[in-house]
């Protein structure tokens, strides 16, 4: 009865905080002056400029998900299951820019290809062309890709652990590594490949910061000055309204092409070494080639980005003018992932041990929210709130928090059920039979014994709220932004030293709880 | 009174029958072994009367109180008093062994005094005095084995049920825990229900034996009359 009673009321948040919004948005998008009327849609469809904001917004989607797969599919392989040098190292190098507010990676390349930039110090003219290059539709191809290959190599590389190494090993008794992993593995781990293709191609057409600093028309940036610039609601939400309709119609596709309920991850027994693939003569050149890429898509940017901001006075500017907005964003940031970690872990749990009915469609619905363009919940979330009896939600931090629960509820529901995936369920039961109630049961033994994946999905939690923008600049209340908003809002007028040094700023409170979390447990492992 | 009554109980999963017209009782204090093939439905008879599963119809008593009827429990797995030894164990990992078997007692309201004593008694029972501080990763096959009877006997409940625990364990080991639970049984006094699939193991434990197939009971006798049961049909699942 507890159980129950407590994973209705982890399911009524997620509905408020997230379905709510979306719903209360397109009503909003049909009510002109009071009246119902499809108005704001008439003028979407006869807009030129509407479809030429959609097929800017399909092009970069489309593109950067065909290169993010490209790259992302071999790499995932590479650095899964091969004996290739240095992986471990150059799994999390190339995780960074996910990591960071996506914008950030843009003034990254910027300090290499822009007017000022590095290659203008090697030649003029190229920096010209470059310059002209990354404004416009494969600048952004190129950024939103070093942004998003992550999310396609870890998701190859989590699913490759999915394969029984017994499958590979009776393919290898007849045929070699490489018609082996085309022939058996890929084809098993192609739902995690489609999975990942979905999340890229709708992370990309969400995306707000990174076109909006290289100025490039798509949708949320529209939808964005709509709302901001003009202050029309109903063509902000109208030109909202198709992207939640590509959300779920890319949605329904993958659904149909995998045709299977949910995102289920099994980890396979462990394999022996004979299942990892030796390179033999090609290990050396294929480390150069992944090292070679890693300088050019990560390391490159961000060593410009830090040289930028080398100087003392950036700094001190940086946390004058700043400082307020990191601490809130650590702060809110923090907030949000121990929400989400306790709403993830419950979630999570009634999808895994298929508590309530509807568990296929909340984690549906978990996973739509999280691939839903930022400024979309953003707008949402004002179409529901803002009102005089609930001001007390809007005008204050709780509307970020509410936004961070609505979009990221997806990260850390999906890791704990992951995790709990992998305890037999006899833990809990012999728990019962013991005497012990749910809470007790679940307090007790099933969160200590998933106390990892917890951590896990708090710091995933963390993560993505720290760089979060498409919600946040949406909603922030007066005096209460965020770091990565201050940084974009403060783009126009400040100096490109001060900008960088607050980005390097950024892409510090991502990566130090993460490096200290990596040095506790490789202490622990050490000490035991 | 029966310790353990099953009144035509049935079961199915996945639209598929697995326990059929199922009805058994089993007095305080004896020693009953189900066997019978894999898939047979001798797990699914433990976990109804467990209480982790619901019957689809029938009923069940346990110690004289009705606890499932009409396809749903009247009384949840922790209120039932029954104590249960699973395939795998389950001894959670993150606990010692003296945590492990505290957890319940504790969840029972049993005074701190009174929980020392009964662990310490029942550590020695079992020879674990000595591990009472490890996490299970570091005890033996034996001794994980000797620490998953202990957790389910400390809280001291009438019925202990056992689902194929010595599987996984060598043929030595088996020999020597086997005598062991005969032993701890005869000592308690509890009544103990075994699933296996081992005709040697059944033989040896129990003093009863039914038999299992297709989810109905085909034979139900001592431990001679079963055997001697097996011996005239010669089912095709024997070695």
């Amino acid at each position: 009865m507890v159980k129950r009673a407590v994973l209705i009321l982890a399911v009524a948040v997620l509905l408020v905080a997230g379905l709510a919004p979306v719903a209360a948005m397109f009503v909003r998008s049909l009510d002109v002056d009071g009246q119902f009327s499809l108005a704001n849609y008439e003028s979407l469809l006869v807009s030129g400029r509407q479809w030429t904001l959609l097929a800017n917004s399909l092009a970069l989607a489309s593109l950067t998900t065909i290169l993010a797969l490209a790259i992302g599919v071999p790499l995932g392989v590479l650095l899964g299951r091969t004996d290739l040098p240095l992986r471990r190292a150059l799994a999390v190098l190339f995780t960074v820019p996910l990591l960071v507010p996506p914008y950030i990676i843009a003034v990254s390349w910027f300090d290499v290809l822009g007017p000022q930039g590095f290659l203008s110090q090697i030649s003029a003219v190229a920096a010209e062309h470059a310059a002209a290059w990354l404004f416009g539709l494969w600048g952004n191809v190129l950024v939103l890709t070093s942004v998003f290959t992550p999310v396609v190599m870890l998701l190859t590389m989590v699913y490759l652990k999915t394969v029984n190494p017994r499958l590979e090993e009776a393919g290898k008794l007849a045929a070699g590594w490489c018609r082996v992993l085309w022939g058996i593995t890929l084809p098993l781990v192609w739902p995690g490949i489609l999975l990942a293709a979905v999340l890229v191609f709708l992370l990309a057409f969400g995306e707000l910061g990174v076109p909006m600093f290289l100025r490039f028309s798509v949708f949320p940036v529209e939808s964005f000055t709509q709302f901001t610039a003009f202050y029309n609601f109903g063509a902000a939400t109208a030109a909202a309204a198709p992207m939640a309709g590509v959300t779920l119609l890319v949605f329904a596709l993958e659904r149909a092409l995998v045709h299977q309920g949910t995102v289920h991850i099994r980890f396979a027994p462990q394999g022996d070494a004979a299942s990892v693939i030796r390179l033999g003569r090609y290990r050396r050149p294929l480390g150069l080639a992944a090292i070679a890429l890693c300088f050019l898509m990560v390391a490159a940017p961000l060593v410009a980005l830090v040289a930028r901001s080398m100087s003392v006075g950036a700094y001190a500017e940086a946390f004058a003018k700043a400082g307020d907005s990191l601490v809130r964003s650590i702060e809110y940031a923090a907030l949000g992932a121990s929400l989400l970690a306790i709403l993830g872990f419950l979630l999570g749990y009634m999808i895994q041990d298929r508590a309530l009915k509807g568990w296929p469609t909340v984690d549906w619905l978990t996973i739509f929210l999280f691939a839903l363009p930022g400024s979309v919940i953003g707008i949402g979330l004002i179409s529901l709130w803002n009102r005089p009896a609930t001001n007390f939600v809007y005008g204050s931090f709780l509307i970020i928090l509410l936004g961070y629960v609505a979009q990221y509820a997806g990260v850390t529901s999906r890791i704990t059920a992951a995790i709990l995936g992998e305890i037999p369920p006899s833990m809990e039961e012999a728990a019962q039979l013991a005497g012990a109630r749910w809470p007790r049961r679940v307090l007790l033994i099933t969160a200590p014994i998933a106390r990892r994946g917890l951590v896990g999905a708090w710091l995933g939690g963390y993560i993505f709220c720290l760089r979060d923008v498409g919600i946040s600049i949406m909603v922030y209340p007066p005096g209460q932004d965020t770091l990565p908003v201050r940084i974009l809002t403060r783009m126009a007028n400040g100096t490109p030293e001060l900008i960088a040094a607050l980005c390097v700023v950024m892409v510090l409170c991502a990566l130090v709880p993460l490096a200290v979390l990596g040095l506790l447990l490789k202490w622990r492992g050490t000490a035991r | 009174m029966n310790a353990v009554a099953l009144d035509s109980v049935s079961k199915s999963l996945g639209g598929k029958p697995v326990v059929r017209d199922f009805t058994l009782a089993v007095p305080p204090g004896e020693r009953l072994a189900i066997l019978g093939p894999s898939g047979c439905g001798k797990t699914t008879v433990l976990r109804l009367l467990a209480g982790l599963l619901a019957p689809d119809g029938g009923s069940i008593e346990i110690s004289g109180q009705l606890v499932a009827q009409d396809g749903r429990n009247l009384v949840e797995p922790e209120d039932r008093g029954v104590g249960m030894v699973f395939q795998d164990l389950a001894l959670w990992p993150h606990l010692s062994v003296r945590g492990n078997l505290e957890f319940g007692l504790k969840a029972k309201g049993v005074r701190r005094s009174e929980r020392q004593s009964r662990m310490a008694r029942m550590l020695d029972l079992v020879h674990l005095t000595d591990y009472a501080a490890a996490r299970p990763a570091e005890l033996s096959g034996g001794q994980q084995q000797r620490a998953a009877l202990a957790r389910a006997l400390v809280t001291q409940p009438k019925v202990i049920l056992m689902d194929e625990p010595l599987s996984s364990q060598d043929r030595e080991l088996r020999l020597e825990l086997r005598t062991e639970i005969t032993r701890l049984q005869e000592l308690i006094g509890f009544t103990l229900i075994y699933v296996t699939h081992d005709l040697d193991e059944a033989f040896h434990i129990a003093a009863r034996v039914v038999l299992m197939r297709n989810g109905a009971i085909e034979a139900d006798g001592t431990a001679d009359e079963t055997r001697r049961h097996l011996t005239s049909t010669s089912p095709s699942w024997l070695p």
